[in-house]
């Protein structure tokens, strides 16, 4: 494999977004950052989007665009400190239309902590807004650059002051029925789909190996009773037995890697016992046998290397199955509340009203996050299944 | 006659063993549960004398050997008892929503089957033929994306954006007036899901269709019925379709316990009034009685229509009749 399969950048992009990249980036998934059910801020232009920034020290202070209706909310909160007392001292506002307006009077004091909110009548009436009308069409004047900074006469040593404007598109991926940020949500979601899906299949692989090689080496009553129980098994619908076992076992993540574990080893089982029953037959193993090698020792030392390449491949195909599901069980409401999952998240879309909102962003995430997911295992257990079967490689029909 | 007869042992054996096996499990999951099984339904301040009663009710005070067979003859007549929630007997809650998981499984699965085929059988016939990337591309879906995204996405798009279809239940609320219109708005409510199901169910079905129909068009006999002059047409539908028959039936019987399963959450995508959702909200509510009743039925269900599969396979398997190799 001189050139990289696609599916190991992907896996690679999954990684880091899962484990690195919420590292770098601040706040807690579980905090709400904007308003319930806003869109992504590339989604529907006509919308204001919601804002958040800190207003610098220093004269330029912050600018910002602004083209749409007037807002029904500002919100200013934060410390600033000056360098010695300022004997006048001001938060301004300005406006496209050239209108200035002092937000707060800093004067005579060199720490002030603002908490400032347009729902604020005695705020509304201090800017010399009307306490009745709910839009702040005055500090929205036109559309245009609006600069927000600190007007003094001694420098400002440190400032953080946030201003928040809520609106209707946040984020990359918006916001959930909490004001959460979706983006973040879906990041971790990686961890418990990876986490889930990667222990799952190596519980089920071991199970499956030496239920597998038993079958098929030991042969006799052993081979009856794994090969029947692999048939009940087979027969039996999954996903109600899952959801029974989820119910009343528990929902944390180790009991649904243990469950989703004994209930997917069939599929392993089965190819490593046809396995198991060519590798009996060979010649090395029949000359093994004559010179009195035990039972475990040509297993052990001979047969799970033979079966290896091939259970590889199984395992990197046998994940998808259990990230679906894992995600189907959560979506069903069977998982822990406290654990984010994709699966958690659209069952949270379904019963938190996206269909009535039509809050799509909520559903394509995690749904398209689980699919790549599952694709690309499947293409590398693919990739796996060609380097240890060189012939299928090309003769795939 | 006697392979037939040694075949049949085997699968009935098989399926009492099935059956056995969920009986067993289903007595001591429910039963063997971390608490007492009075202790959820009574208030704790019920007197001794009441909660005797209650255990007499449920069975109980009985020893685990007499509560097993008495389990064993109550789940025999499908008596599962009154559900904790609702005080109504678990059958009847059942038998009420069975017609309408049927209505929903039964044409979705046979759609999904005969489009699959057609579909297959048209790949197989031509490489690189519309119809083949259809197969792929909806093969490649049905494994990879979960059933109940792509179910919810269908729903988000024609009944919000496009109000086309409702957005939840069964039936309308109130429901309609007379027979007929009744039908239709059962039909009406059942149409996005069921064509979500084929969507999902189809190409999975077809690619294995393709890949059975291109190995045995390969075959000998396909040869010489060429040479015969046999129609392309008949050649494809009547001879290569036939002998690829056997092992799609396998392969249906294989698939039987998956649409068992995507029932529950082809019903909770589209709050069905069906038993998958049944069993769900009895998981969630901690209902033993019904879930238990739910989860057995439906496992019946299952290990019924495998029996019939198995049935059909031997009728589209001469060589189980004379006792070739066995088909499985």
């Amino acid at each position: 494999m001189r050139k990289m399969r696609w599916s190991a950048w992907v896996l690679a992009v999954f990684l880091f977004c899962g484990f690195l990249l919420p590292l770098f980036l601040k706040g807690d998934p579980r905090e709400p950052v904007a308003a319930p059910f806003s869109k992504p801020v590339w989604a529907d232009r006509t919308q204001a989007p919601a804002m958040s920034f800190t207003v610098p020290p220093g004269e330029a202070g912050k600018t910002f665009s602004w083209s749409w209706e007037a807002p029904r909310g500002l919100s200013v909160t934060g410390e600033v400190l000056f360098a010695k007392t300022p004997s006048k001292a001001a938060l301004v506002w300005e406006t496209p239309a050239g209108a200035k307006w002092v937000l707060s009077d800093l004067s005579g004091q060199n720490r002030w902590t603002l908490d400032l909110d347009a729902r604020d009548m005695a705020f509304r009436i201090s800017l010399g807004l009307s306490p009745f009308d709910e839009s702040l069409r005055g500090l929205f004047d036109k559309h245009g650059t609006i600069r927000v900074r600190i007007e003094s006469d001694v420098p400002v040593e440190r400032s953080s002051l946030l201003v928040q404007i809520p609106g209707e598109r946040w984020g990359l991926f918006g916001t959930d029925q909490r004001g959460r940020d979706v983006f973040l949500l879906f990041l971790y979601g990686i961890r418990v789909s990876l986490f889930v899906g990667i222990l799952a299949v190596l519980v089920s692989s071991l199970i499956g190996l030496a239920a597998g090689l038993v079958a098929g080496y030991v042969g006799g009553a052993a081979d009856t009773f794994l090969m029947r129980t692999v048939d009940v098994l087979l027969s039996v619908p999954l996903l109600p037995v899952l959801m029974v076992l989820a119910a009343l076992w528990g929902k944390g993540l180790w009991q649904l890697v243990l469950i989703l574990g004994l209930f997917s080893w069939m599929g392993t089982a089965r190819t490593v016992r046809s396995m198991a029953l060519s590798f009996r037959e060979a010649p090395y193993v029949e000359g093994l046998r004559a010179l009195g090698a035990p039972t475990f020792y040509i297993l052990a030392r001979h047969g799970i290397p033979t079966v290896l390449p091939l259970l590889l491949a199984n395992i990197a195909l046998g994940v998808p199955g259990v990230i679906l599901s894992e995600a189907a069980l959560a979506y069903l409401g069977l998982s822990d509340p406290r654990v984010i999952s994709w699966g958690r998240m659209l069952h949270e879309a379904q019963s938190f009203g996206a269909f009535t909102t039509g809050a799509w962003w909520l559903l394509l995430p995690p749904g398209l996050g689980i699919a790549l997911l599952c694709l690309a295992f499947m293409d590398l257990g693919r990739a796996l299944e060609e380097w240890a079967d060189p012939r299928l490689k090309g003769g795939r029909a | 006659m006697r392979p037939v007869k040694r075949y049949w042992t085997r699968r009935l054996g098989g399926t009492a063993c099935v059956v056995a096996i969920v009986l067993v499990a289903n007595f001591f999951l429910f039963r063997l549960m971390p608490g007492d099984p009075v202790a959820t339904v009574l208030d704790p301040r019920f007197s001794p004398e009441a909660k005797a009663q209650l255990e007499a009710l449920y069975g109980l005070d009985q020893p685990l050997g007499v509560q097993f067979l008495l389990y064993l003859r109550r789940m025999a007549t499908f008596d599962f008892g009154l559900s904790f929630s609702t005080q109504r007997p678990v059958l009847d809650e059942i038998m009420e929503r069975l017609p309408n998981t049927l209505a929903l499984l039964v044409p979705a699965y046979l759609l999904s089957v005969l489009l699959g085929t057609v579909l297959g059988v048209i790949a197989a016939r031509r490489r690189g033929h519309l119809a083949e990337k259809a197969v792929l591309a909806a093969g490649a879906v049905s494994f990879s994306f979960p059933s109940f995204f792509v179910q919810m996405v269908l729903l988000l798009l024609f009944a919000y954006v496009f109000p086309v279809f409702p957005l939840r239940g069964s039936l309308s609320i109130p429901p309609p007036e007379g027979t007929w219109t009744i039908l239709a708005d059962r039909i009406w409510h059942l149409a996005l899901p069921i064509f979500s199901l084929v969507l999902l169910g189809f190409g999975g079905w077809a690619l294995t269709v393709r890949n059975l129909v291109v190995k045995v068009m390969g075959e000998d006999f396909m040869i010489l019925a060429r040479a015969k002059g046999i129609g392309e047409r008949r050649l494809l539908w009547g001879h290569a379709l036939r002998a690829a028959l056997p092992p799609l039936l396998t392969l249906f019987l294989l698939s039987l316990p998956g649409v068992v399963s995507g029932a529950v959450l082809t019903e909770t995508v589209f709050s069905l009034h069906g038993v998958g959702r049944f069993l769900l909200d009895s998981v969630l509510g901690q209902d033993y009685p019904a879930a238990g009743g739910a989860f057995y039925l439906l496992t019946l269900i299952t290990v019924g229509s495998n029996l019939l599969a198995d049935f059909l396979v031997q009728l589209a398997d001469p060589r189980i009749k004379t006792g070739g190799e066995e088909s499985r």
